[in-house]
């Protein structure tokens, strides 16, 4: 090579966006949006031979990412992340031996279901020897030492948390500076956060220096839990704690400031290095308010002097106690290497980080990239992490004093003392998260990059945490247990397909063209599912629906309000008398729209969805009295979430003509959503499977027709779609089957200019109510419980906007919102009063 | 290992830069999607969210925040 062509090479290189910066991400486009699922399930812990019907901990995860350029060098990035759990988490560690733990039962459910499993007791009685070890009664050999832990598990019903943060980001030739910020949002857990951080480059762009900087300010509000309430102390925060209605709150607040600086250096052709180093300052309350300590309360009084006689221990729960500051270093170091023969790409990474409060954790991490063919690219990966106790760590700890003592004061007068809380050391925790431990995981990813921009990936991780996998080992073995993930996101990148979009637009007429012509039928209500079609053989169209749907006011009967009274005397049918009603109910719903025109008359559409819900109840007025042994639920609303069903639908063209289609959508729907979800069991009475409105799916294979016209004229367009939904089994595993569905829609639109529109829809909807009932245990107490209290006659009317970007790097996004305002309700049985929905779209064909 | 054994670690790790020169056109395989710090960032942010939830160690990247409480 001319030594003149490489100083232009290297002058053409150096542009910006044409050198792509070694280290970062080559993003292939520079705007994007992704979608990403995610599964986190654990398995069951080991109870040391005790059966529990608990399900351990899972976690769906939605997450949502989107970026575009608002400049050459300006860029807004945001994201959305919503997580649903549930299941079985420790409360507390206790001796094996003692008569606290989980307790095996078997009992009748008032459906005559006999159901057995295991509940927390976390307080109770041991005896020790002398030398403080637990003693067991074993029935052959006697008096014996056991020294073993074991956890007590307790169950929560789902909850769901929802995260949204944005960043802008601005890019000099050999600087980037980006600040953004997030709130993150949960029941019992609020948390909001700004960040800024930044990049230089030099030495050619070969050495690159990070810095960043960040703070968090998070506010606990955590209910204590209603069962173990009366069992666990919390006597330390008893300034913290608020009374609500019927509900204690602990409240605390922490702040994190964290700060890092990084150097990225080029190593050469094949290879480069990154090294980092941060530090985290955290004050406040730093505790688990769910996690309780094990005191084991032995009165010194009762302490026999032969060494023969047993110690006897009073087993009780103390709310933990963290230090309130935390100062965190942590360093990491990355090394990537291009392993050339199979143009792979190995990063090996080590992090070490250590803290005031003892811990000092070591984390080994290697993954192998490699490219196979035609876009696809295999990542298997390895982790081995271990790391040591904090310093007031303690699976359960002893006290050498009474936990309640009852004395004669000089009056003559008996008073109950409780424990000195002085006596106990001022930090002490036994979250097993700060024990000393090891984990060493595993997994695979798998991506495929298509032609057009979008890449799919899907990843799978199993991990396994031991005590005995810490360095030196560790004590804490009660503790272990295992989760895997599975993943799988879609990511497009929209102006990779734009290029390809005008490069085929060209090839086809010669000459590029307005894209946004071709689309003029793409203006439709954004509540409208299956109205789109794509033009072509060979088109893709990836979109998202979201939709929000919220109930509160009266209940209803027909389309009357019914007084409490009422409801309480007929809407549970002849022999139960109702106690709750329903006070709101919020529904969201995320799908993703996957479309794909094989040939030019049939569509394939393929629509996951993710849905969350909501419920509060009320007490009914004149309301019977609880029966002997029954239990109220405290007003905290109910949740669930997760995957619900999957819809697969191919469309067919019957008429296109420029002005006038239609076209029939004969679709499936997967039961893919569960049916099985429950409320918590709480102080021995079970919750029981949780109202129909609450479960994420039909359960059922569902039919789902559907006939759709659009036709437009000069700047007016219109249309009709006919749409219904048939059952196709009895019932679902949990033996109820959800009515069918009939709708008709009907609506008119305005094009304002050549981006904007607007639309009013008349919606007519019919739904049946629920035919056959839950084959297991439900509380049955209120009118959501009952099947003929579903289903009805409703009549809408839709207000909507619909936009799109008609030139520009964004040509050929939509995005579309429609308001839709009950005008009548005419239910089936007794149900609450509907306020509306809202949908919005966003969809990008190509 | 002792605090003062990393801090050399990493001292060596930026010592071993600046002799290098890769010139402009030498860096077609450094540009590769697979040879970025963090090539899969959408799963990698939920495996570190995972990690975090799980374990006690900090982290050098300030830039998340968040994730919620994690009180599992």
């Amino acid at each position: 090579m001319s030594k003149t062509l490489k100083t232009l090479t290297s002058a053409a290189l150096l542009l910006p966006g044409l050198v792509v910066h070694t280290g970062q991400a080559a993003d292939p486009s520079r705007a994007n949006i992704n979608f990403q699922y995610t599964r986190y399930q654990e398995g069951k812990r080991d109870l040391l031979g005790t059966r529990s019907d608990l399900n351990p901990i899972m976690v769906d995860t939605l997450h949502g990412t989107g970026g575009f350029l608002l400049t050459d060098r300006l860029r807004f990035s945001f994201g959305y992340t919503q997580d649903t759990w549930s299941g079985a988490t420790p409360i507390a560690m206790t001796p094996f031996a003692s008569t606290a733990g989980n307790k095996e039962f078997t009992r009748i459910l008032p459906t005559g279901e006999v159901v057995s499993g295991a509940s927390p007791y976390i307080t109770g009685i041991e005896d020790f020897d002398h030398n403080l070890d637990p003693l067991r009664q074993d029935p052959i050999a006697g008096r014996v030492v056991d020294p073993r832990s074991v956890l007590v598990l307790s169950t929560a019903s789902p909850e769901t948390r929802k995260q949204g943060d944005f960043r802008m980001g601005y890019e000099w030739d050999n600087a980037v500076v980006n600040f953004g910020g997030g709130l993150s949002h949960e029941k019992d857990y609020k948390s909001s956060y700004g960040n800024i951080n930044g990049r230089f480059d030099f030495n050619q762009k070969l050495t690159s220096l990070k810095w960043g900087g960040a703070y968090t300010t998070s506010d606990t509000s955590a209910i204590l839990d209603h069962d173990t309430l009366s069992y666990v102390t919390p006597l330390a925060y008893n300034g913290q704690i608020d009374f609500q209605d019927r509900l204690r709150i602990l409240r605390g607040n922490r702040q994190d400031w964290a700060a890092n600086i990084g150097l990225t250096q080029v190593l050469g052709k094949n290879s480069l290095i990154d090294a980092n180093i941060g530090y985290t300052h955290s004050s406040g309350f730093m505790e688990n308010p769910y996690k309780a300590t094990t005191v084991i309360f032995i009165d010194p009084d009762t302490i026999s002097p032969n060494p023969a006689d047993s110690i006897r221990g009073n087993v009780r729960a103390v709310l933990e106690q963290r230090p309130d500051y935390r100062n965190q270093l942590a360093i990491s170091n990355r090394f990537v290497q291009h392993i050339s023969p199979l143009d792979a790409a190995l990063h090996l990474n080590y992090k070490f980080s250590f803290d005031d409060w003892g811990i000092n954790a070591h984390t080994f991490e290697s993954d192998w990239i490699q490219p196979l063919f035609e876009g696809w690219t295999l990542t298997p990966r390895i982790r081995y992490y271990s790391q040591s106790a904090a310093d007031f760590y303690q699976p359960y700890l002893f006290s050498n004093q009474a936990f309640l003592k009852t004395i004669t004061n000089s009056a003559g007068e008996t008073q109950a003392i409780t424990y000195d809380p002085r006596k106990l050391p001022q930090d002490f925790a036994s979250d097993h998260r700060l024990a000393s431990f090891g984990s060493l995981s595993g997994g695979i990813s798998l991506n495929k990059r298509f032609a057009r921009g979008f890449e799919l990936e899907a990843g799978f991780e199993y991990y396994t945490r031991a005590s005995a996998f810490a360095f030196g080992g560790g004590n804490s073995s009660f503790a272990d247990f295992d989760y895997y993930v599975a993943n799988a996101a879609l990511k497009i990148g929209l102006e990779t397909l734009n290029v390809n979009q005008i490069g085929r637009n060209r090839s086809a007429s010669g000459a590029a063209h307005d894209h946004a012509a071709q689309h003029d039928h793409t203006f439709i209500p954004a509540g409208i599912m299956f109205g789109h079609t794509l033009d072509k053989a060979g088109d893709i169209m990836v979109g998202y629906r979201f939709m929000y749907a919220r109930q509160t006011g009266d209940i209803l009967r027909g389309s009357h309000a019914a007084s409490d009274l009422e409801i309480v005397n007929q809407a549970c049918g002849d022999l139960v008398l109702c106690r709750f009603a329903p006070d709101y109910m919020n529904m969201r719903m995320h799908m993703l729209d996957i479309m794909y025109a094989p040939t030019r008359w049939l569509n394939l559409m393929l629509m996951p969805q993710f849905m969350d819900m909501e419920m509060n109840l009320r007490p009914l007025e004149g309301r019977p009295s609880l029966a002997p042994g029954g239990h109220d639920h405290p007003g905290t609303p109910h949740a669930t979430g997760g995957v619900a069903d999957t819809i697969m639908m191919p469309l067919i063209k019957l008429l296109d003509r420029p002005n006038h289609r239609l076209h029939i959508g004969l679709g499936l729907s997967a039961p893919t959503g569960s049916v099985d979800q429950e409320v918590r069991r709480m102080a021995k009475i079970d919750g029981g499977i949780i109202h129909f409105d609450m479960q994420l799916g039909s359960g059922t294979w569902d039919f789902m027709p559907n006939l759709t016209y659009t036709g437009s004229h000069s700047q007016w367009y219109w249309g009709g779609q006919l749409y219904g939904v048939k059952r196709l089994e009895n019932q679902n595993e949990s033996g109820y089957r959800l009515g069918d569905l009939f709708q008709a829609s009907t609506w008119g639109g305005y094009r304002l200019t050549n981006w904007l529109a607007t639309s009013v829809r008349g919606v007519y909807t019919s739904r049946g109510s629920i035919q056959g009932d839950f084959n297991t245990f439900n509380a049955r107490i209120g009118p959501m419980d009952f099947p003929h209290n579903q289903g009805g006659q409703f009549w809408d009317l839709g207000i909507g906007i619909n936009a799109r970007v008609p030139s520009g790097r964004l040509v050929g996004n939509h995005v579309a919102f429609e308001w839709l305002q009950p005008l009548r309700d005419d239910f089936n049985g007794y149900q609450l009063e509907r306020q509306g929905a809202l949908s919005a779209t966003w969809h990008y064909s190509f | 290992m002792k605090r003062s054994t990393f801090i050399a670690l990493l001292l060596i790790s930026f010592l071993l830069t600046g002799c290098v020169n890769v010139a402009p056109w030498e860096r077609g395989i450094l540009a590769k999607p697979h040879m970025a710090l963090d090539p899969q960032p959408l799963q990698s942010g939920i495996r570190q969210h995972n990690y975090g939830s799980r374990e006690s160690a900090a982290s050098t990247n300030s830039a998340g925040g968040g994730g919620g409480c994690g009180c599992f």
